[in-house]
C-alpha cells in the first residue's frame, strides 16, 4: 500500500445539486427539475402538517366519544386536553410563519382569471386548458386563504376553549360553535389537499419532500411558472430532450 | 371507562357514552330533596354537614355585609345558603335559599360532557360527577343552567353536589337533610315531596303568599331538588333562572353539528376516492412524446386577455 499513488481517480462526489440549490433558493433550474420549494417552505409546511396532526389526534377523542380510541395514542383524554391546547399554539404560530412564507406567491397577479366553481370543476376533470397557470392555481390560492383564515378561527376560539370560565356562557357556545365548524372545514379540505398532493398528481410530493418537480410535471400543471422560471414557452421540446431522428 | 362509581346502583345515562350500564331489570323511583326557602332560618347546618361528610376543606367565610357565608358555591363548598332581602308589600323579606346541584332530569353538564363516565345520572336520578375521569375542560359549566360545576384550583376538576350518593345508596338521607334543625329539608321520594311541596304551596297562599309555587322547572324535565318558593313568580330574587333549558348550543354542537360534521369529512374522502377511481392521476402518459397532453401555447400578443 503506497501512500503516495496519484493514478486512483478521485471520489466520485455524493452532493446532490438540486438539494444545494434548493436549500435557500426556488424557482431555479437544476438539470431536468425546477426546485419548486425551498427548505424553509418545507420545513415550515411540515411543522404545521405535524402540529395539525397532534392537534387532530388530541383533539378528535374530546370532540366526539366515537374517537375516544385514539386518546390512547397521547395516554388518555386527560392528556389530550392538556396536549390539544398547546400544539394548538404551536400550529398556529407555525400557520403564521407559513403564511408570511407564502402570502407573496398567493396574491393574483393581475389579468389572472379566477376559476370560480366552473373552473373548480375542469380542473378536476383534467379539462382545463389554460396555459398561463403560475407557480399557484385559483384552487392552490383559495386552499391557502381558506386555512389562514381557518387556523386564525381555530386559535381565537380555541383561546375561548382553553379558559372557559373567563367567557360568558354565551361567548362559550358561540367559540364551541365555531371552532366546530372551522374543523370541519379544515378537515375536509386537508384530505383533498393532501389526495391532490399525492395520487392525483404524481410528482407533487416530491416537490415538499425533495423540493423539486420535472420540468414535464411543470409544463402539465403550472404552464406559466414553467415559462417564468425557463424562459420557454410550455409547448416547445426542451433542446436536451430533442433527439436526431434516426438515419434512414 | 374507571368503575369506581357506585356499584349498587345503576346508571341512567353516562357522559359521553351511548347508554349507561342499566340492566333493566329494576326500576327505583327518583328520590329528591324537598326545600322550603319559607322555612329556612338560616343557620347554616346544612352548610357544616355538608363540609363534614364530604370531607370537604375548612374555607374561611368571606364576609359580604349579609347573612351568606361566601359569594358563590366553590369545588369545596357544595352547599351555600344564599341570602337576599327585599322590600315586598310593603313589608321586609329575608329569602333564603340553599343553592346546589339541582340534579336535573336532564343534565345539561352532563350533555356538554366529553369525558366518558365522568358525569353519571343514576336510575334513582342523582346526577354525580367522577373525578378519576373529568378531564378538566369546563363544559359542564357551559351546559348547566344553574351555575353549579366549580373547579379546583390546581386540577381543574369538577365538584358539586352528590346528593350523598354514598349515604342514600345505603339507605340514609343526605347530610344536610339530617343536620337541619326546621324541617324545611326533606329527603323521600320525587313523587311524595312533590305531593307535600304542592300542600305547602296551598298553605302559604291561605297565608297571603298570593304567588307561591313549587320550582320545579320543565325546561330541564323537572329537578330532583324540589324548592317551594314563597314568591314563586319571582324565582330570580332567590338566584334561580325563570326557564332553564340546556343551553341550545350544546344540544346543537353536540347532536347536529359534530355527527354532520364526520359525514362531511367522511364524504370528502370518498369523493377524492370516487375521483381517482373516475380519472385517475393526472400526468403525461402513454406517448413518447413529452408535450402529450400538455395544453398548446396561444401565440404570446394573445396572452392574458381578460
Amino acid at each position: 500500500v503506497s501512500a503516495t499513488r496519484t493514478d486512483v481517480p478521485p471520489r466520485p462526489r455524493a452532493i446532490d445539486e438540486a438539494l444545494v440549490v434548493g436549500r435557500d433558493r426556488e424557482d431555479v433550474v437544476v438539470g431536468d427539475e425546477i426546485v419548486r420549494h425551498r427548505l424553509a417552505s418545507r420545513s415550515v409546511h411540515w411543522a404545521v402538517a405535524l402540529t395539525f396532526f397532534l392537534s387532530l389526534f388530541t383533539g378528535l377523542p374530546i370532540w366526539l366519544p366515537y374517537f375516544h380510541f385514539l386518546s390512547g395514542l397521547v395516554g388518555g383524554l386527560q392528556v389530550c386536553r392538556w396536549v390539544h391546547p398547546w400544539a394548538g399554539v404551536a400550529f398556529a404560530i407555525l400557520s403564521v410563519f407559513q403564511f408570511i412564507i407564502w402570502i407573496g406567491d398567493m396574491r393574483s397577479v393581475p389579468g389572472e382569471k379566477s376559476w370560480g366553481a366552473s373552473g373548480m370543476i375542469r380542473y378536476l376533470r383534467y379539462e382545463n386548458d389554460e396555459t398561463d397557470v403560475g407557480k399557484y392555481n385559483s384552487g392552490q390560492k383559495l386552499f391557502f386563504f381558506a386555512v389562514s383564515l381557518g387556523a386564525l378561527v381555530l386559535f381565537l376560539t380555541g383561546l375561548v376553549m382553553w379558559f372557559p370560565l373567563t367567557f360568558p356562557v354565551i361567548v362559550r357556545e358561540i367559540a364551541i360553535l365555531l371552532h366546530d365548524a372551522s374543523f370541519i372545514a379544515f378537515a375536509a379540505a386537508i384530505v383533498w389537499h393532501i389526495y391532490l398532493g399525492t395520487a392525483a398528481e404524481p410528482g407533487t410530493f416530491g416537490s415538499m419532500v425533495r423540493g423539486t418537480v420535472t420540468t414535464t410535471w411543470a409544463r402539465l400543471h403550472h404552464p406559466g411558472w414553467y415559462r417564468e422560471v425557463t424562459g420557454r414557452a410550455p409547448r416547445e421540446v426542451p433542446p436536451r430532450a430533442r433527439r436526431e431522428p434516426p438515419p434512414p | 371507562m374507571a368503575t369506581n362509581t357506585l356499584q349498587t346502583l345503576e346508571i341512567r345515562r353516562s357522559s359521553a357514552s351511548a347508554h349507561g350500564t342499566l340492566s333493566g331489570m329494576r326500576t327505583l323511583p327518583t328520590v329528591s330533596k324537598y326545600i322550603d326557602t319559607s322555612t329556612c332560618i338560616g343557620c347554616k347546618a346544612c352548610e357544616v354537614a355538608c363540609q363534614q361528610w364530604n370531607d370537604l376543606p375548612p374555607l374561611a367565610n368571606e364576609q359580604l355585609g349579609t347573612y351568606q357565608t361566601r359569594p358563590t358555591l366553590d369545588a369545596g363548598f357544595w352547599n351555600l345558603i344564599r341570602f337576599d332581602e327585599r322590600e315586598v308589600d310593603g313589608g321586609l323579606m329575608w329569602l333564603l335559599r340553599k343553592d346546589q346541584c339541582m340534579h336535573c332530569a336532564e343534565p345539561g353538564c352532563l350533555e356538554a360532557c366529553p369525558a366518558p363516565g365522568a358525569i353519571v345520572q343514576y336510575e334513582n336520578g342523582i346526577v354525580d360527577v367522577n373525578q378519576d375521569n373529568c378531564i378538566a375542560c369546563g363544559y359542564c359549566s357551559t351546559g348547566c343552567p344553574f351555575d353549579v360545576p366549580r373547579f379546583h384550583k390546581t386540577t381543574g376538576k369538577m365538584a358539586k353536589c352528590t346528593l350523598c350518593i354514598d349515604r342514600v345508596s345505603v339507605g340514609l338521607e343526605p347530610a344536610c337533610i339530617k343536620a337541619c334543625p326546621t324541617g324545611c329539608l326533606k329527603f323521600g321520594t320525587k313523587d311524595d315531596l312533590v305531593a307535600l311541596a304542592r300542600g305547602r304551596v296551598s298553605h302559604l297562599k291561605e297565608l297571603g303568599f298570593a304567588n307561591a309555587a313549587v320550582y320545579d322547572p320543565q325546561g330541564v324535565s323537572g329537578t330532583t331538588v324540589v324548592t317551594v318558593l314563597a314568591h314563586g313568580d319571582h324565582p330570580e330574587w332567590y338566584g334561580l333562572p325563570r326557564d332553564p333549558h340546556v343551553p341550545l348550543g350544546v344540544r346543537f354542537w353536540k347532536s347536529v353539528v359534530r355527527p354532520l360534521g364526520v359525514l362531511a369529512i367522511a364524504g370528502a374522502f370518498f369523493a377524492a376516492v370516487g375521483h381517482y377511481l373516475s380519472f385517475g392521476p393526472k400526468e403525461v402518459r402513454g406517448s413518447s412524446d413529452p408535450d402529450a397532453n400538455i395544453p398548446p401555447m396561444p401565440p404570446p400578443d394573445e396572452r392574458r386577455t381578460p
